[in-house]
Order: structure tokens, then C-alpha cells, then sequence
């Protein structure tokens, strides 16, 4: 989104429209530009020790993801999301092996 | 003697012919100013379009338009506190209770959420800033508070702000919109008694109608500025500067078979065309030394389709 700068001065985020005048940044989405996000997701391990060795196991090889988009103008996402996308995925990883 | 009195019946002749030509170039300025929400409601009245055009009336009645210093509520929240946080806290605004609040204080906000306030007395200022206490006061009962938002929703940008009012940017090349004239797309006879004549608005298709309101950034005209929407100035250099080649109008109305429902975020259709949005994962094991680590790659990629940056703000 656009920051906002607090009276056209400084380096604070303004609040209202009535002290917004200026723009610090901007994380919103530019038109006609491809913005790529990557996020890495761990699956949940166990770490166990045997024979002074550390070991990890896996707890489980499959995982169901969600990814949403979500528009948020105002409040909490619990009250104030919009959902303009949401695509779910299920990701797997190999059991056994060299 | 005769020539005396022909010169003094010349200067009062000349006094209604110079009345009627400001009045015919300057228009709605020159018109009395409404002294309450319900004046001003009335110098506004739109809900004569209805009988003709009903579908377009009831589209618009569905957009925050019509509802635009009350909103969903969060309008008129955010008036009070331009007052109580900001007008009264600053030395020299000339605002230290609600009350003294004038119409060139609230212009901050109703430059875009009111624009006809600039025809009326500061009794109107204070009646809105009055209406906006009680809403969103917690002690107020449920009919004051009824009361409050019915008020509040009197007055907004209806048929006569974008067909009349702000129909015309440059005035000095198209003229001053007249009271009873309605712009659109073509010129004739127009059948309402209180607008019997109907113009070509040189810009009700083009994006700078809608960019009078939906922001370039700062409001330097007033004498405190104020930045509410940044649309128009991200529509003109991220997205005209660019080569994007359609207007407002095309997306918010045409596309999006809204008509004159115009919306944005809260609209599913309009959320769908704005972003395109494709997700590609992989699930692999890192070896970080004797150790595996499962990892899942979760890849986003988005593409802004609309003719701005997304958000606004």
C-alpha cells in the first residue's frame, strides 16, 4: 500500500486524510508489472537423539497450503478482509530413500 | 435633464444585463448558498431522474456514491476525527470546539465526499460535523442515531455532481455548468422541467471527470492540505505513462457491467479482473549437512490488471 507521509514532512506514516500529504513508499501492486513472491515453508520435524547422533524425523510428508489474497482497507483481517483470491495446494515430500 | 435621465435609466438597465451575464458564465457560484443539510439536499435534487432513467437511478443507489459523507459508516467516523484530532489540535486553524467548524475547514474532506458544500453557509459545515458526533458518539440512542445517518445520507454525490456540477473541468474553453442543464453524451431537448436542456460533456467518458475526486495527491488549494485517494495521479503515471490506454469508465462501468453501481474492492468481479494471480509450489528435502531439511516452495506470482496501483491510499 501507499505510506503516507505525515504532513508532507518527516520520515512518520500520517493517519487520516486530514495529515496525509505525500508518499513515503509504496508496496502495493504497480499496474501491468509482474510482482513475484516466494515463501519457503517447513514441514514439522522431530529432532531425536541416538547414540550421540542427532537424527530428524518427519512427521508428515504432506501438507495442505492455502494462499489467499486478501484486500484489507480497514481493521483486523478477522473483520475487515475481502478475499480476492484463494488457491490451495497440497505439497508432498518423498518417504524412505537413500 | 433629459440626458440625465437617459444616462441614469442606461446604468439601471445595464445593472440587470451585467447581473444576468455573470450569472449565465459563473453559474452554480454565483447561486444563494443553502443554509442547512436539507437546503442543500434540495438544490441537489436528483431524485426527479428516476422517472426516466430508474435502472441507472437504482444502480447508482447501490454505489458508495450515494451514500458518500456517510459511507459505511467509516465516512463519517473519519470526518469527526479530522475534527477532534486534527482541526481542534492545531493552533492555528481557528477550530477549538466542533462548533467552529466552517466550510473551508471541512473542505478537506468534502472537496471530494461533497463537493456542492462549497454553495453552502457554515451552518451546513456545522450540521454535518454535528450529525458525525452524534453517529459516532456511543451514548447516542437508536433514534438519534437513525436520525444522524438519514441526515447524513441527504446529501451526496448524486446525478447533478458528475452530470452538472463537475461536467465541466476547463470552464474557461466549455463554459460553467448551468442549474438547469444535464451533461452527457449528446445535446438536445432534455424532458425534466427543473433541467430542460441537455449538453455534450466533453469529459463524462474520460478519466479526468473521475479524477476531480480519486486523487493526485496533495490538496494544495487548501490552505491546509489534505490526501485522501491517490488514484488518478498513480493512473496517470504508472499506468497512462506506461501505455495503458483505457479509462476509468471502461473498467468501473463498462467491463464490469456495473453501469453506475461503479464499485472496487468490495465487488468479486471487479477483484477477479484486477490481479492475476497463479501459485506454484515444490515440495523438496535440503541436505544442511547430515541433516534434511523438508521445505515446501511456495511460488506467487501477481499481475495488476487495473489501470492503477492496488491499493490506493
Amino acid at each position: 500500500m501507499p505510506i503516507p507521509q505525515q504532513l508532507g514532512r518527516g520520515d512518520k506514516m500520517g493517519r487520516g486524510p486530514y495529515e496525509k500529504s505525500g508518499i513515503i513508499r509504496d508496496t502495493g501492486l504497480p499496474p501491468n508489472r509482474p510482482v513475484l513472491e516466494k515463501f519457503e515453508i517447513p514441514f514439522p520435524v522431530e529432532e531425536v537423539k541416538k547414540d550421540d547422533k542427532v537424527s530428524r524425523n518427519i512427521l508428515d510428508n504432506d501438507m495442505t497450503i492455502d494462499v489467499e489474497l486478501i484486500y484489507l482497507p480497514f481493521g483486523t483481517v478477522e473483520s475487515g478482509k475481502f478475499s480476492w483470491h484463494k488457491v490451495t495446494r497440497k505439497v508432498s515430500i518423498e518417504k524412505g530413500g537413500v | 435633464m433629459t440626458r440625465l435621465k437617459f444616462i441614469a435609466l442606461s446604468a439601471l438597465l445595464a445593472l440587470p444585463l451585467l447581473t444576468g451575464t455573470l450569472g449565465r458564465d459563473a453559474g452554480a457560484a454565483e447561486a444563494k448558498k443553502a443554509t442547512s443539510i436539507d437546503e442543500l439536499a434540495k438544490m441537489y435534487d436528483s431524485t426527479g431522474c428516476k422517472e426516466c432513467h430508474e435502472g441507472i437511478y437504482r444502480d447508482w443507489e447501490q454505489s458508495i456514491h450515494s451514500r458518500s459523507i456517510f459511507g459505511t459508516g467509516r465516512t463519517a467516523a473519519t470526518i469527526k476525527t479530522t475534527v477532534a484530532v486534527g482541526l481542534t489540535s492545531w493552533q492555528y486553524s481557528g477550530v477549538k470546539k466542533p462548533e467552529d467548524v466552517q466550510v473551508k475547514h471541512l473542505m478537506i474532506c468534502a472537496k471530494c465526499h461533497l463537493p456542492q458544500l462549497a454553495e453552502a453557509t457554515d451552518a451546513v459545515a456545522k450540521e454535518i460535523v454535528k450529525y458525525c458526533y452524534i453517529y459516532t458518539d456511543p451514548k447516542t440512542n437508536d433514534a438519534e442515531h437513525e436520525k444522524a445517518v438519514s441526515m447524513l445520507s441527504k446529501v451526496c454525490i448524486n446525478c447533478l455532481i458528475c452530470h452538472q456540477r463537475n461536467a465541466i473541468t476547463h470552464k474557461w474553453v466549455a463554459g460553467f455548468p448551468q442549474k438547469n442543464e444535464v451533461y452527457g453524451s449528446k445535446d438536445g431537448a432534455h424532458a425534466d422541467s427543473a433541467h430542460p436542456v441537455m449538453k455534450k460533456s466533453p469529459i463524462m467518458s474520460e478519466s479526468i471527470l473521475c479524477g476531480q475526486c480519486h486523487g493526485l495527491g496533495p490538496n494544495f488549494e487548501l490552505e491546509n492540505p489534505s490526501q485522501c485517494g491517490t488514484l488518478y495521479g498513480s493512473y496517470l503515471w504508472a499506468y497512462r505513462a506506461e501505455g495503458g490506454q483505457e479509462s476509468c469508465q471502461e473498467c468501473h462501468m463498462k467491463k464490469s457491467n456495473l453501469g453506475h453501481n461503479m464499485q472496487s474492492y468490495r465487488d468479486p468481479g471487479m477483484a477477479k479482473a484486477a490481479v492475476d494471480f497463479k501459485v506454484e509450489t515444490l515440495g523438496y528435502q535440503w541436505r544442511d549437512g547430515s541433516k534434511m531439511v523438508p521445505q515446501a516452495l511456495v511460488k506467487v506470482e501477481m499481475i495488476n490488471r487495473a489501470g492503477h496501483s492496488i491499493p490506493d491510499g
